[in-house]
């Protein structure tokens, strides 16, 4: 059974949320501008510890990551932040322009805009906030997204503020800048849809067009991020965060539907087995494993770490069993003790693998009485990291008869998804009582209202008409970052459109296969490019060249790489001596095949140009010159000079 | 009507005609659908036109009545309770420390009535949120006042000498008093008067950023302020804040030359002029000053408690005149302290007048609105004016210092004049003989 069929058949649900950046001026709380720092000279670190909400509970997330009692070190640059989000200063009053901005969403997508917007605070404290909360307020309930005719539920359009991104981090501490904590992002709920994963992905596709018809949402790699809450019959509601590329969204569906369906395989597996319940013991097990064999244990226990066996009865045998491809609970246990520093576990059906020797196990089973449908799970690495993952290792082990436990996992580069923490409850939620309440008045509402932005299929049609774009080129300019850009310079410079369009959409592409750095080749340089076509200064042919030498940093200009790879544009007279040349030396081939010796000349004069001259321009100039030639020769009836 | 907080006029009779209550889970129907939601407090600033209720998913939203159709209780709920976690036990073989709560942002919880941070968590609450503290000493907390520090008067910094006076006879090893930051600097400076020669560290901790929150910085302070009252070498009266942005390092400050100099930041108090009495970091103190009064001197040690609050500080400016001072006489005020510009000056006008409060039988006492530096009332004819006046000019003592000294020595003197004499003795640091260039 392939993951879709699973995904169809198990009657897997998965709901997607949708963050996305909005395109205004200032941050959500401060007049700080929206701006990415290369430079980050200033720093401070903090530590963030779980407070009650106002219901008196503790989040189990936010507990969860205080128990790593990881530090956090905050860089920062003046241009990009201040006190406010430093924490130092109360927050302003919700940014106006973003405010409209996501409420022109909501509206956008039917949703019911609420009297009185209140300002939350979700308690994160993976240091990703300096406050440990993210500031964040409904905007809208309900309201519906148009998706291949049908249509999908909202369930909420919310407004918030970006967490800090994460730079770096290692066992104790993690980094964070802080030019993006506090931008402006709309999230959008929509209801669980069925979870085929190219439909997933067509849903996304369908809301990522709608938001960025505003015209007022940013655009660029990290401007739009998916969260997904993906469950499958019979298992709880998963949470995978971050999926920030729209190809990966399928293969995530697919990965973590087959993945809840093994888990649930397992728990049937454990269930015909009579276990209704695992009952897990642990015991030290330095001694036993002193100078075992596994390299992972000593090398732990040689950094004067410790080691711990758990038992976890009726899971023998499971551990290590793939119901489907790369799906063992094994795994699941082992990403447990990865979530809380350490490098992962080694279990009892992979010992021999391993290195833990037979007397190793039995001496083990022994001290933990554990009979031998038991599970053997051995955890080493330094203390504190131990003693904080077995917990909740345990916790993992004996929710393996329920199948799929609640959890926030985060999505991976390749497709598949990682746990991070136990899923957040409702317990996260307080108001942010140092802004007050904002209502929405009915005239603002409908001054939103009135900027109805045009849909993605009209634009596409009037790309068509107005640049005669192909299809196929006019959906990809308006998926892409640069639909502003490209209906800009298509106005401004002489070039078709079309080639700009392609220059600005496909080149890159092609360029990034070959392993040109993406981050070399952005708007900025495209344009140059295109100003300089435009100009004349280099051909049209030459533009792919001169973008890799640009995009690989090997020189700074169009001009620079033009000269450096000999692509100067040729000026008339060097071409009309360069033609000449060609004509010259094809003069037999002209007498013999008349105009037919066209096509040949005209190859040979673009070869020896080497994109130095535009086509166009070589063959306006060859068709002149060879009318010339074949009359003079007409004329004469001699060789030519 | 208690159980509908915050809620007024139409909104609160909307509620009690469907017979809810903060905490019911509510449907209501607008115009547009149905909304189910636990009912909230409304804060007492917003208006009696809209509902609030909590989502499912934790998020609050205001609806409006004029869009609402009806409202209609579908389960009774509990109201929001804070249930503090149990306290650690205390660890033998450690030092006693006294935590006394006064109140303040270290202590606040956000009021869901009000919308505003009031004072809430006890100083046995915090010693149960805080269960490192357990580590650190065997803490006994106990609550004196809840009041934010801008309500704190004169009597309550009495009570507060007095029962840390009564603390060192009970043989702690030293005294934690968390207050507000408002007035922080204030009470350090008074108790620092009134216990003068205290033979134990008594240390003042404030934060700037409640304790409900993750990132307040009332942890660290505390732990901080505890480890020095549990531990340091010297005694007297000190603050304990955030050195800088970053949570690993806390400024010890002298009660005497300590003011609240940011209105946000964690690093708000500055120690003006004088080096840190210490730094704590990461555990450790460093950098501990040279002259500070040893742990264990003093023996034989009263507190003198007695403050009259009949002292005011008045701040000169351009276009003041004598009238304010006048009303301050009328009003009973015994002792002026004036925050004159530059060197200590006051323009003509409102020298006449000072002269006047001086002769009624007043004592008047110069400071500077520079904020840092001497006064000096010899180098231009105005100050020379003052000092001729009877204007005591009390050389580089905080503005703030020099009020709440003035009232501990109106109370502590028969009569002015004593009290002047003993505004220019050097009492507790509060001025130092040297400074030095930057």
């Amino acid at each position: 059974m392939t993951a879709l069929e699973g995904g169809k058949r198990a009657g897997a649900l998965v709901g997607l949320e949708i963050h996305q950046q909005l395109a205004s001026a200032h941050k959500l709380f401060c007049a700080c501008p929206i701006a990415k720092s290369e430079e980050l000279p200033f720093s401070f670190e903090r530590r963030l510890r779980p407070s009650q909400s106002e219901t008196g509970g503790m989040d189990p997330a936010a507990v969860f990551e205080f128990a790593k009692g990881m530090s956090n070190t905050y860089l920062w640059n003046p241009e990009s932040s201040c006190l406010v989000e430093a924490d130092e200063e109360p927050p302003h009053g919700l940014d106006d322009e973003a405010l409209d901005i996501a409420l022109q969403v909501a509206v956008m997508l039917h949703s019911n805009v609420v009297d009185e917007v209140h300002v939350m605070r979700k308690i994160v404290i993976d240091g990703s906030n300096t406050t440990g909360f993210q500031r964040t307020a409904v905007l809208g309930l309900g309201g519906h997204l148009e998706v291949e005719g049908k249509r999908v539920g909202v369930q909420s359009v919310t407004l918030e503020e970006d967490a800090a991104r994460l730079v770096g981090e290692d066992r104790s501490s993690r980094r964070f800048a802080l030019d993006r904590q506090g931008v402006p992002l709309v999230e959008v709920a929509l209801d669980p849809v069925k979870g085929d994963p190219e439909y997933v992905a067509s849903v996304a596709l369908s809301l990522g067009r709608a938001l960025r018809s505003t015209g007022r949402v940013a655009r660029g790699l990290g401007t739009i991020r998916q969260d997904l809450n993906v469950s499958v019959m019979g298992g709880r509601v998963v949470e995978v965060k971050g999926v920030q590329k729209l190809p990966l969204l399928p293969k995530v569906v697919a990965y973590e539907v087959s993945r809840q369906l093994g888990l649930i395989a397992v728990a049937s597996r454990l269930s015909e087995r009579g276990f209704a319940a695992v009952e897990c013991t642990v015991v030290d097990s330095q001694g036993v494993l002193a100078s075992t064999g596994s390299r992972a244990i000593r090398g732990a226990l040689e950094k004067g770490g410790k080691a711990v066996c758990i038992a976890a009865g009726g899971l023998g045998g499971l551990m290590g069993w793939e119901p489907h491809p790369g799906v063992r609970l094994g795994r699941e246990v082992a990403e447990v003790a990865r979530a809380n520093g350490l490098g992962g576990i080694v279990h009892s059906d992979e010992f021999p693998k391993q290195g833990v020797s037979q007397s190793e196990e039995a001496e083990l089973r022994r001290l933990c009485k554990a009979s031998a449908d038991a599970a053997l799970v051995l955890v080493a690495g330094p203390a504190d990291s131990v003693d904080r993952a077995v917990p909740q290792l345990i916790a993992r082990l004996k929710a393996a008869p329920s199948g799929v436990p609640a959890e926030t996992r985060g999505a991976t580069e390749s497709g598949e998804s990682r746990y991070m923490r136990p899923r957040p409850g409702a317990q996260r939620m307080y108001p942010e009582t140092d802004i007050p309440e904002v209502k929405v008045e009915r005239e603002r509402l409908a001054a939103v209202g009135r900027l109805v932005p045009e849909r993605w299929e009209d634009a596409v049609e009037r790309y068509r008409r107005t640049y005669r774009l192909s299809l196929d080129l006019a959906a990809k300019v308006l998926d892409s970052d640069y639909a502003e850009t490209f209906e800009r310079l298509a106005r401004k410079l002489k070039l078709e459109p079309s080639l700009v369009a392609s220059t600005l959409v496909d080149l890159p592409q092609r360029l990034a296969r070959e392993g040109v750095p993406e981050s070399g080749i952005g708007e900025l340089t495209l344009e140059r490019v295109l100003v300089a076509v435009d100009k004349g200064e280099i051909a049209k042919e030459a533009a792919p060249d001169v973008l890799r030498s640009m995009g690989r940093g090997e020189s700074r200009s169009p001009g620079e790489a033009a000269g450096k790879l000999g692509l100067r544009s040729m000026d008339s007279a060097s071409l009309a001596r360069l033609i000449d040349a060609v004509m010259l030396k094809g003069a037999a081939l002209v007498d013999q095949k008349g105009e037919g010796a066209f096509s040949p000349l005209m190859g040979e004069v673009m070869a020896e140009a080497r994109g130095r001259a535009d086509g166009a321009e070589v063959s306006r100039l060859l068709k002149g010159r060879l009318a010339d030639f074949m009359a003079e020769r007409k004329g004469s009836g001699r060789s030519v000079r | 009507m208690e159980d509908l907080a915050g809620y007024k006029g139409r909104a609160l009779r909307v509620l009690s005609r469907a017979g809810a209550s903060i905490g019911d889970v509510l449907e209501s129907r607008t115009e547009w659908g149905t909304v189910e939601g636990t009912l909230v407090p409304r804060y007492e600033g917003g208006d009696d036109r809209h509902v609030v209720l909590k989502l499912k998913s934790g998020y609050n939203v205001g609806l409006s009545l004029a869009t609402l159709k009806s409202v209609a209780v579908k389960a009774k709920g509990e109201k929001p309770a804070f249930l503090p976690p149990r306290q650690p036990r205390p660890r033998s073989g450690l030092q006693r420390v006294l935590v006394i709560g006064t109140g303040g942002t270290i202590a606040s919880r956000v009021d869901y009535r009000t919308g505003a941070v009031g004072p809430a968590i006890s100083a046995a609450d915090l010693n149960s949120l805080i269960p490192e503290l357990s580590d650190v000493a065997r803490i006994e907390p106990e609550i004196l006042l809840n009041i934010l520090s801008e309500n704190m008067e004169p009597s309550h910094w009495s009570s507060l000498s007095r029962r840390v006076g009564r603390g060192v006879r009970e043989g702690y090893s030293g005294v934690v008093v968390t207050h507000g930051t408002d007035t922080l600097g204030y009470t350090a400076a008074a108790l620092s008067f009134a216990l003068r020669g205290v033979p134990i560290p008594v240390v003042l901790v404030g934060a700037q950023r409640s304790s409900d929150r993750p990132s307040s910085d009332a942890t660290q302070n505390l732990i901080a302020g505890v480890s020095v009252a549990a531990s340091a070498p010297f005694s007297g009266v000190y603050v304990a804040m955030h050195l800088c942005e970053s949570d690993d390092s806390i400024a010890i400050h002298r009660g005497t030359r300590v003011r609240k100099n940011h209105t946000s930041r964690r690093d708000a108090f500055v120690s003006v002029d004088v080096p840190l009495a210490a730094v704590w970091r990461k555990g450790r103190l460093e950098s501990v000053a040279d002259g500070l009064p040893k742990r264990g001197e003093g023996v034989g040690f009263t507190p003198k408690a007695r403050f009259d609050g009949r002292a005011a500080l008045l701040k000169f400016h351009p276009s003041m005149d004598g009238s304010l001072i006048r009303a301050a006489q009328k009003g009973g005020v015994r002792a002026l302290v004036i925050e004159g510009t530059g060197l200590g000056h006051v323009s003509a006008k409102v020298t006449s007048a000072v002269c006047a409060f001086v002769k009624a039988g007043g004592v008047a006492f110069m400071t500077s609105q520079c904020g840092r530096g001497m006064v000096d009332l010899n180098v231009y004819d105005t100050g020379r004016q003052l000092a001729k006046a009877g204007v005591t000019p009390l050389k580089d003592m905080l503005a703030e210092t020099a009020l709440v000294k003035a009232m501990w020595a109106l109370g502590n003197t028969k009569n002015t004049r004593e009290a002047a004499a003993l505004m220019a003795q050097n009492i507790a640091g509060e001025m130092t003989p040297r400074r030095f260039p930057r």
